[in-house]
């Protein structure tokens, strides 16, 4: 579960904390409470905390969804590493290998009956992050994301 | 989450309360056939005590809005706190809707 400790500032070599998901679904509310204990060690504005909990939300919905063949048992791994001026998060699978930063964004300009259902997540997490990169390494998927604070 | 679905003369009215995320998106999903069945008519969202949405409930929002479009009924949203009328503004959400 999500550990608490209240030493502040944030040493310069950043205070890491880290969840383990399940690929269930039912375990995403999870990540709210990872996100509420980060935002109350960071000090950051509700605002941000919010869209940081999207961000997560959206990157780790896609693992839980797509990394593994259905039925299976698989693992992500969510790591958030907190500094004074940013906060990076670390999130890896050991599922297929999966590009979501290829993704192509979705055309917003779209009307009502051409805008297609889906297709906001990744880019949700491109909007919000100030830098999202990929690799895939040791047979895992690594998405690291950075947001500025 | 929770959602409340009430009746007024032509006008339904669905108030949701909590957070919308991935999992209460699913269940949300099912509770939303009122409002695509009344989707020639006025359907207003009330998202007051919404403190939360996340892609699979802006999804939701968008099989409203495509219903009405294709009945010729009206997708009124009321009550956005400002955090998620970002999300609506960087998804483009915000032309796709009457906001009040």
């Amino acid at each position: 579960m999500v550990e608490v400790r209240s030493t502040n500032p944030a040493p310069p070599s950043g205070r890491e904390r880290h969840l383990i998901l399940h690929n269930d679904i039912g375990q995403i509310p999870q990540l709210a409470e990872f996100m509420e204990t980060i935002a109350s060690e960071s000090g950051m504005d509700e605002g941000v905390a919010m869209s940081l909990n999207l961000a997560l939300e959206e990157a780790v919905t896609n693992v839980i969804l797509y990394a593994y063949p259905e039925g299976s048992d698989g693992l992500v791994d969510i790591e958030a590493v907190i500094r004074e001026d940013r906060l990076d998060f670390l999130i890896s699978d050991s599922g297929k290998p999966f590009d979501p930063t290829a993704a192509s964004s979705p055309d917003l300009t779209l009307g009502v009956m051409d805008r297609p259902i889906g297709g906001l997540g990744i880019y949700l997490v491109m909007s919000i992050m100030d830098s999202v990169s990929y690799e895939r390494k040791n047979d895992k998927n690594i998405l690291s994301m950075t947001k500025k604070l | 989450m929770e959602v409340k679905i009430t009746q007024s003369e032509g006008t339904m009215t669905a108030t949701l309360s909590g957070r919308l995320d991935t999992p209460a998106s699913v269940e949300v999903s099912r509770d939303i056939q009122p409002l695509l069945d009344h989707a020639d008519g006025t359907i207003v969202l009330d998202c007051t005590d919404m403190s939360y949405i996340s892609s699979s409930g802006l999804r939701i929002f968008l099989t409203v809005r495509k219903a009405a479009a294709a009945k010729g009924g009206r997708v009124v949203i009321k009550g956005l706190s400002s955090e998620i009328r970002q999300v609506f503004m960087m998804t483009g959400f915000l032309q796709l809707f009457e906001i009040e």
